[in-house]
């Protein structure tokens, strides 16, 4: 499951990371992390038989969880199977079928947005 | 040895066989060439790709009381119309007038919107004269409505091109797309092995006046384009960086938007996908081994865009079978690549060629004229204004801090030369970071006292051999002041201002000879 987290600065100090990994046995993917003094908000992948209670451990420590869901869409109208969007992306994302039809997975992608800047067509969008 | 007219005459009696360049590539593997040319009849050939050097001649009718337009805007952006009365040229990478659309909407996107039958506004301005008293008019216009549009492109199917990276810290928006730094990616844009002018490297067939397939009409080949070259490197027979191309024309009535559209190269500007797809005779066995040839014989040249120069340094030479992979490695890095055009698409047009042929649609031609062949080299453009280097400026008094001074003992030093900008450097003088008043006041009002503490450790810098305009411009990008300037091994030579380059243009450089 990908989410954002988003956490007030109190907890910046606090190791709710270690102990969620220690006490759920999950394990845990950070895509992007924007921490300041101010709070912070990280975007993580979170996977292991017990994410939905770790989620819930999260919670009740004060973090705000977020679940993403379908990030990135692609309007086939649009896009003409160029590939230029393939080599930004840095999750390989998006990736390219037997038939050269170019695919982008929003299982993977994590919402940085540097294929919408550059798709020629604009034929790719994320949602937020 | 076959004719083109008896090729003809086989598609006529639905006799003829007709292949794409991919099915052709593993035909002459597995047969070989002399099995090839006597079996196959035509190979086509596709590339989707963006066709900067693209646009239309567009004629839009009469009016009454008649006009003779000087300036011509199809929604917002300007078609060329020093021509007569109302005749346009509309070219692809045209921005849009209104700075608010600017790039995200030019000249291709007003093509693709033509032949997709949209309505389009036309605005058009004249200083008026006896026979055409009409000063100004605007109006929609669409495609069914106009008496011509035929689209002419100047400079088309390029015979290979380089493929691009970036050496340097930050990201690039380049023609080739956006490059990453630290070589960060890999783009290319030809079609390899389905590239039209690879798989007849010498024009032994293609030359002007040949039927094509453009953007999902019939159109023609009207001579070669503008910088063809014929004098590059081969390697397998075919160019390994870019030479020659084509000058094509079709009309844009009878096209179809599945086969070209209007698109943005992100920071750089509008361009067009031009779909085009070329049939290639199979005349004799040499043709069918040049048509054989595969995306791991072509090469390509790897260059840095990095270096703003006319000539880049090639990285690593590769080939499109490499390239197409989607990865690379640079340097012991592995690489993504993207391709620019789109290979699908390339696909299907050669395919929907070899569908016209095959249903005896679409004849074969015999050239009027062949291509020129050799002795094509293209011509950089000299700038009169001799070429300034940063080494050429006057530098002026050298002020320098070093990183454990004392931030009272900066602020005077920089009061007391009027400067803004400070370099900070090491006892060898190389580079450590850079201050600015700014920083200075900042770190006063924070109680911070040693300059460690406040530098910027990312500079931006001048290197002495790049020219002037290129700092002017890196200024401009990164909308500041002043830049230090660095030798080979990392030594401050200098500060760099906005100030000096605009006098330098003012006045020219100090040691000019003759003026202009
Ligand atoms: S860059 Fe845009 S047009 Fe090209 S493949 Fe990606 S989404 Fe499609
Ligand atoms: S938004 Fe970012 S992560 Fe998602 S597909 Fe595009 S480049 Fe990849």
């Amino acid at each position: 499951m990908k989410a954002w987290l988003e956490f007030s600065p109190k907890k910046v100090n606090k190791a709710i990371i270690s102990d969620l990994m220690r006490d759920y046995d999950i394990s845990f993917n950070i895509h992007r992390a924007d921490i300041t003094p101010k709070g912070g908000k990280m975007l993580v992948e979170i996977s292991g038989n017990q994410s939905k209670e770790g989620v819930e451990f999260l919670e009740r420590e004060g973090i705000h969880v977020s679940p993403i869901k379908r990030v990135v869409k692609k309007d086939e109208e649009k896009c003409v199977d160029c590939g230029a969007c393939v080599s930004l992306c840095p999750v390989k994302a998006i990736s390219n079928t037997e038939d050269w039809t170019i695919e982008v997975d929003d299982q993977i992608c994590i919402g940085c947005d540097f294929c919408t800047s550059s798709c020629p067509t604009r034929a790719i969008k994320v949602t937020k | 040895m076959k004719t083109v007219d008896e090729i003809n005459q086989r598609i006529k009696d639905g006799d003829a066989v007709v292949v794409t360049a991919a099915e052709m590539t593993r035909i002459v593997r597995e047969d070989g060439a002399e099995k090839a040319a006597e079996e196959i009849d035509v190979v086509t050939t596709g590339t989707f790709g963006a066709m900067c050097s693209s646009g239309v001649f567009i004629n839009f009718g009469h009016t009454d009381p008649p006009i003779k337009m000087t300036k011509t805007y199809l929604n917002g952006v300007e078609a060329y119309s020093g021509l007569a009365a109302v005749d346009a040229y509309l070219g692809a990478t045209q921005p849009n007038r209104s700075p608010d659309i600017g790039l995200a909407y030019g000249g291709a996107h007003i093509i693709e919107d033509l032949i997709r039958g949209e309505e389009v506004e036309l605005v058009a301005e004249a200083y008026g004269t006896d026979c055409y008293p009409l000063t100004e008019l605007k109006t929609q216009i669409t495609l069914d409505k106009l008496n011509q549009a035929i689209m002419v492109n100047p400079r088309n199917c390029y015979q290979n091109y380089a493929a691009a990276t970036n050496s340097t810290e930050e990201t690039l928006y380049t023609y080739m797309g956006t490059l990453l730094p630290q070589m960060g990616n890999v783009t290319y844009s030809s079609a390899g092995e389905l590239s039209p002018l690879l798989n007849d490297p010498y024009f032994q067939t293609i030359g002007l006046g040949t039927r094509i397939f453009l953007c999902g009409a019939e159109g023609y080949i009207i001579g070669e384009g503008t910088q063809h070259s014929t004098e590059s490197e081969r390697k397998n027979g075919v160019p390994v960086s870019p030479s020659g191309t084509l000058m094509l024309k079709g009309d844009l009535k009878d096209m179809d938007s599945e086969y070209v559209r209007g698109a943005t190269m992100p920071k750089y500007g509008p361009t067009l996908y031009v779909g085009a797809g070329i049939p290639i005779p199979v005349l004799n066995e040499d043709i069918a081994l040049r048509t054989g040839i595969s995306d791991e014989d072509i090469g390509c040249r790897i260059m840095d865009y990095g270096v703003p120069r006319r000539s880049r340094p090639p990285v690593k030479e590769t080939n499109y079978q490499e390239l197409r992979s989607g990865v690379i490695e640079l340097e012991g890095q592995d690489v993504p690549t993207s391709s620019l055009s789109s290979y699908k698409k390339a696909l299907e047009i050669a395919e929907e060629l070899k569908a016209w042929i095959d249903k005896g649609k679409f004849l074969l031609t015999n050239p009027v004229e062949m291509l020129p062949s050799t002795g094509q080299s293209v011509n950089p453009l000299e700038i009169r204004r001799p070429f300034i280097l940063v080494k050429d400026l006057k530098s002026k008094k050298l002020i320098l801090a070093y990183p454990t001074d004392d931030i009272s003992h900066v602020a005077k030093k920089m009061v007391q030369n009027n400067i803004n900008h400070l370099p900070v450097v090491d006892d060898k003088h190389k580079l450590l970071g850079i201050v600015t008043s700014w920083d200075i006041a900042n770190a006063v009002a924070k109680g911070k006292n040693k300059l460690m503490d406040v530098m910027t450790k990312k500079v931006i810098i001048a290197r002495e051999d790049e020219p002037a305009d290129v700092i002017a411009r890196r200024l401009d990008k990164h909308e500041i002041s002043g830049l230090p300037i660095i030798d080979k091994d990392n030594r401050v030579k200098g500060m760099i201002t906005a100030e000096d380059i605009s006098r330098l243009i003012v006045d020219g450089p100090d040691d000019e000879e003759e003026g202009d």
